[in-house]
């Protein structure tokens, strides 16, 4: 295969006429401006340009287009590495590095290639086999002979490499709406578009190559094309090139890539690499094409084997002749034409027809002029010559009375396929739209929906220009519409096409691909068969035909064909695999976006986040906040900071940011009955200015959530709830009111954000207080009782105030809206000085709260139950709650459901980790008995605790010998269940 | 991408919506028996058809929604307010 230059037709078409470099595997070659990847190593005679996927053959360029199946090339360097590029749709770049894939040392002279010769073990679902022994792997069942070779077969199969190193380029999202979308811009896109836009309608036209124009492109007189470029300025005309429109989802949503800029300028215009548009339009019409296939013979990957139309491409977009001694082999009309621009642009051409009879019409043509025409013949074997991967000669097979037969050879340095046209459908199946076979045109087509979905031009099935046309004006003619038999009809050759799938000669032995991406061949299909893979569905997964990054847009058809004839079924009833989404490869960055890094998720500062970070505050992640972990003094680590904040706390004092709890009022004439109706305990006779620990359940009378909830007025309260379940508990609580009790006249307002919250703990905390009050008597017991709440000014400064603890100790929960937060904690802190004091974060918060056995979401996590967490007595057993009635279902009575309990080694100075299970000594390989769900060191009590569940809880494993397995970090714990109220149980610091 | 018309707010993409569950479930009374209850937390019609679901437009006016859908086909037939007082109010004075 020796490709050449030749002159560019003569017309007022104008192409850029430049050089530009670009490095093949670190060589320096030169290629057009203008050119593909594909088109400037053909232009270099570069025959070969990748390994395949499992069995290391040789691979040239197989078409012009995404349906590429041979060429797949990596680009770029470093973090910028792309693998499996399809080379004929990537533009050169002026400097643009490309590198072939899957060979090792070079693409010429490759070690994998030996996988070929043992191709017997390679076949169709030989991994299976391989692992399960059986035939013909039988001997090596039980050895570790197969270990070796899979770690073998695994490096040696597959396609390019990724560069392992983070993405260095932007990506961004855009909605996008139009009020009609055309996809692809050949002769049915192009005519879509300006009759819609002449309505006055938005129209946005997309196209994946990089230049416009579709099959004009391909064909050598472009004054048409030109005409219509200039009527497609119309300002309602947005046109994005480059951009594929890679899914198609419900309502007319439609997934867009664009890739705007090249890799080296994007460097220093600051622009993204490619934009990822959702797409939402009125009307979508896929003009989207036809795919040319070829069809299984032996040999039929060898370089130098293309289809018909991409000679064409390479011919009038390229100016590049593939061949001197050029064979066609089709079956249908369409490859005529360009077998007659390629015998103009200087080449040997002959043809053989699979069909016995063609019209006069083209026979004249090629006959006139000195094409050799073989009718009833097609391409049994193709063979590469001594020393040379690429094609050399056919062996020929004749049509005669008992089918196919030998006929001869010819030689070649090209051989050209079109086996028929398969239409771009991809969308329409994307959306579950009917599939159906036309056995006169030998594809599947597909209608849309024929509301808000159209199908125009080759991708309805219509081969012949005009009729492309006028199809896409059909879609925008009412009357047309109304009367259906007015629609293009599907066709459009002189002679009809002989479908073409196979030519399997007896007395011929080698390889014939389906798939060759992924080196799936007709064999394969016939085993599968053999093997009882008899729906397509188990047959695609089985020979992985169509699973590789073309999926399949040239072979699947031939997969099907094949198990059409091993069924002895018509292709209809063979069916077709649903076609999923993204029609070409697309780029994971570009679907991330910007929502990569520290934009992965938001993060919810509290007002006093930059207050607590120039309080040297390390944060630490809770679901979206972030929140003060601990505050390290004189290089302290977390262990020594928070022993020392939950011991000062105990002490003396401490302070902390309690501002992400979840905050919602509740008000309205119904509050009181509502919350009544919501907490398992008593709400009714709530006073004003009192607060109460409440429980929810869920209807299945499961623990939801729990906190505390202050009566400010009549019918106002604020809830509090916990930090992870705020938003949830709110939409709960909107969902009760709106669906299940819309008579109950109450609002709930989130007002997490709107309030800040500072908790004071420790002995020393009514003292602090007191000294910021004008009046000493307003901090006192009586004013301010065990979960009194009221309005105070602390320094001037207005807040609530509530008598709160989750400590355990003497506590006070002070709220001011967010913005004074900041003034607060300073006012504070500030009057904290004249005692023994601390700031502490998160962990001695849990420190504290695991000694005193309080509950948070480790332990209610779904599948508690009020008792289970020992706060049966919270259940009132006079009124409804939510919940109540599931709650008592038997099994929930269960004595022996895990239980809450404290846990404590018996060796005391024994350090342990969370993530435990609970065994019985002896029986440490039977299901366990429980769990731990929260560990720290207590300072309080010297020494490590923690909280889990245990079967019968405490009161069933007092005479148990319990051990705390940890099989992961190899750790044994001899232990022993204790109340979890480990520290205070009395409560006798609570309460100052 | 489905998209739901919020009565309220308009036609939005449904990420600014969360599913609910079976808009045709009846809760019985917090006082109502053991079995009523299990009915109606725990047994569902698993439709291939049309439905009536509840969701919620969380990133928008927060209503709570009764979407007639077909779980085939996404067609979404009629959209109202949960609670029908505020769809009555709502539809009079549009
Ligand atoms: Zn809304």
């Amino acid at each position: 295969m020796k490709p050449r230059r030749v002159s560019p037709p003569i017309s007022n078409y104008k192409i850029p006429d430049y050089d530009i470099n670009f490095f093949w595997n670190g060589k320096k070659l030169t290629a057009k401006k203008g050119d593909t990847i594909a088109s400037g190593l053909l232009a270099n005679q570069q025959d070969i340009i990748g390994r395949s996927f499992k069995y290391h053959r040789p691979r040239g360029v197989m078409s012009a287009g995404v349906e590429e199946s041979g060429a797949l090339v990596t680009i770029g360097d470093g973090a910028y590495t792309e693998p499996n590029i399809s080379a004929p749709t990537e533009q050169i770049t002026e400097g643009l590095c490309v590198y072939s894939q899957n060979a090792w040392p070079s693409v010429r002279f490759d070690i994998g290639s030996i996988l070929n010769q043992f191709s017997r073990f390679l076949a169709a679902g030989f991994y299976y086999k391989m692992f399960m022994g059986i035939p013909p792997f039988e001997w090596g069942r039980g050895t570790s002979i197969w270990m070796f070779f899979e770690h073998f077969i695994r490096k040696a199969a597959g396609l390019g490499r990724a560069s392992r190193l983070a993405d260095p380029d932007i990506y961004e999202h855009l909605n996008t709406h139009t009020d009609i979308l055309v996809i692809g811009s050949g002769p049915a896109g192009i005519r879509a578009a300006l009759t819609a836009a002449k309505s006055g309608a938005d129209v946005l036209l997309v196209e994946q190559d990089f230049l416009i124009g579709g099959s004009y492109l391909s064909q050598p007189d472009k004054i048409e094309f030109i005409e219509l470029t200039e009527q497609l300025t119309a300002k309602n005309i947005t046109i994005l090139t480059g951009t594929t429109a890679f899914g198609l989802y419900d309502d007319e949503t439609v997934g867009l890539i664009e890739r705007v800029s090249d890799r080296h300028e994007n460097i220093t215009q600051k622009l993204p690499r490619q934009r990822f548009h959702i797409c939402r339009a009125e009307k979508i019409i896929l003009a989207t094409g036809a795919i040319e296939r070829n069809y299984a013979f032996i040999n039929n990957d060898l370089p130098g084997i293309m289809t018909v139309s991409s000679a064409r491409t390479y011919l009038n977009r390229h100016h590049l002749l593939v061949g001197e001694q050029i064979i066609i082999s089709t079956n249908n009309d369409s490859a005529y034409e360009t077998a007659l621009e390629l015998k103009n642009a200087g080449a040997n051409v002959t043809i053989l027809d699979a069909r016995e009879q063609i019209g006069d019409n083209l026979l004249q043509k090629i006959v006139s002029n000195q094409i050799h025409l073989y009718l009833g013949s097609a391409v049994a074997k193709a063979e590469n010559g001594f020393n040379s991967a690429s094609i050399k000669k056919i062996q020929i097979a004749e049509l005669g009375k008992n089918g196919w037969q030998s006929a001869g050879s010819l030689r070649c340095d090209c051989l050209l396929i079109s086996a028929g046209w398969s239409p771009v459908i991809h969308l329409a199946s994307h959306q579950g739209f009917p599939i159906n076979w036309s056995e006169e045109n030998a594809c599947f087509y597909s209608s849309g929906n024929s509301k808000t979905i159209f199908l125009a031009g080759s991708a309805a099935g219509i081969w012949n220009r005009q009729g492309c046309i006028q199809s896409a004006i059909d879609i925008f003619n009412i009357e047309a519409n109304a009367n259906d038999s007015a629609h293009q009809k599907m066709g459009g050759w002189d002679t009809p096409i002989k479908p073409l799938y196979e030519i399997r000669l007896a007395s011929l032995k080698g390889k014939a691909f389906v798939d060759p991406q992924h080196d799936v061949t007709a064999s394969d299909i016939r085993l599968a068969h053999q093997e009882g893979f008899i729906s397509v569905e188990h047959m695609k997964r089985y020979t992985t035909l169509g699973m590789a990054t073309d999926q399949g847009k040239m072979g699947n058809i031939i997969g099907l064909s094949i198990m059409a004839d091993a069924l002895n079924a018509p292709i209809s009833e063979v069916g077709v695999t649903r076609f999923r989404p993204p029609y070409t490869s697309i780029c994971l960055g570009a679907l991330a976006g910007r929502h990569r890094q520290s934009h992965f998720k938001p993060i919810r500062r509290t007002p006093l986040d930059q207050w607590s970070l120039r309080h040297s505050a390390i944060m630490t992640e809770a679901g979206l906040w972030r929140r003060p972990w601990y505050y390290p003094e004189k290089g302290e680590d977390l262990n020594k900071a928070y022993i020392r904040e939950a011991t000062t706390a105990r002490r003396s004092l401490g302070i902390c940011d309690v501002s992400t709890l979840g905050k919602i009022m509740v008000q309205g004439p119904d509050a009181t009955e509502f919350l009544n109706r919501i907490y398992t305990n008593p709400f009714a006779k709530l006073p004003i200015g009192k607060a109460r620990y409440g429980i929810i359940l869920r209807d299945d009378g499961m623990v939801f959530d729990d906190g505390t909830t202050w009566r400010l007025a009549e019918n106002n309260y604020l809830m509090t709830t916990t930090t992870n379940n705020a938003a949830s508990v709110m939409t709960r609580l909107e969902e009760l009111l709106q669906v299940r009790w819309p008579q109950l006249k109450v609002h709930v307002t989130s007002v997490t954000d709107q309030w800040a919250g500072c908790a004071i703990a420790g002995p020393n905390a009514r003292n602090l207080l007191t000294n910021c009050v004008d009046k000493p008597d307003e901090m006192s017991h009586e004013a301010l009782p065990f979960m009194g709440v009221k309005q105070i000014y602390l320094k001037n400064i207005p807040c609530y105030i509530a008598r709160i603890s989750f400590s355990g100790e003497l506590a006070f929960e002070v709220y001011v809206p967010s913005d004074y937060a900041p003034s607060l904690m300073q006012m504070i802190w500030q009057n904290a000085m004249a005692f023994d004091s601390c700031l502490y974060g998160l962990e001695a918060l849990g420190t504290m709260r695991i000694e005193k056995g309080h509950v948070t979401g480790a332990e209610l996590d779904g599948r508690t139950t009020i008792d289970d967490v020992g706060l049966g007595r919270m259940a009132s057993a006079n009124k409804d709650f939510i919940g109540k009635s599931l709650r008592s279902r038997q099994m929930l009575a269960s004595p022996n459901r895990p239980q809450l309990v404290g846990i404590f080694p018996k060796d005391k100075s024994k350090k342990f980790s969370a993530g435990g299970l609970l065994n019985e000594a002896g029986k440490t390989n039977s299901h366990p008995l429980g769990w731990v769900t929260a560990v720290t060191y207590s300072p309080a009590l010297g020494h490590w605790i923690a909280l889990g569940f245990i079967e019968g809880g405490l009161q069933n494993t007092k005479d148990k010998q319990i051990i705390l397995t940890d099989e992961l970090r190899a750790n044994f714990l001899d232990i022993e269940i204790v109340s979890p109220h480990m520290y205070d149980p009395e409560g006798t610091r609570l309460h100052g | 991408m489905i998209q739901i018309i919020c009565p309220f707010c308009g036609k939005r993409d449904h990420s600014e919506f969360s599913y609910g569950g079976d808009g045709e479930i009846t809760y019985p009374a917090l006082d109502a028996n053991e079995e009523s209850w299990h009915d109606a937390v725990f047994l569902r019609e698993n439709i291939y058809g049309r439905q009536i679901e509840t969701w919620q437009h969380i990133h928008g006016c927060r209503s709570w929604l009764l979407v007639d859908r077909d779980t085939k086909t996404h067609e979404i037939f009629s959209v109202k307010l949960a609670h029908l007082d505020w769809h009555i109010l709502l539809e009079k004075n549009r």
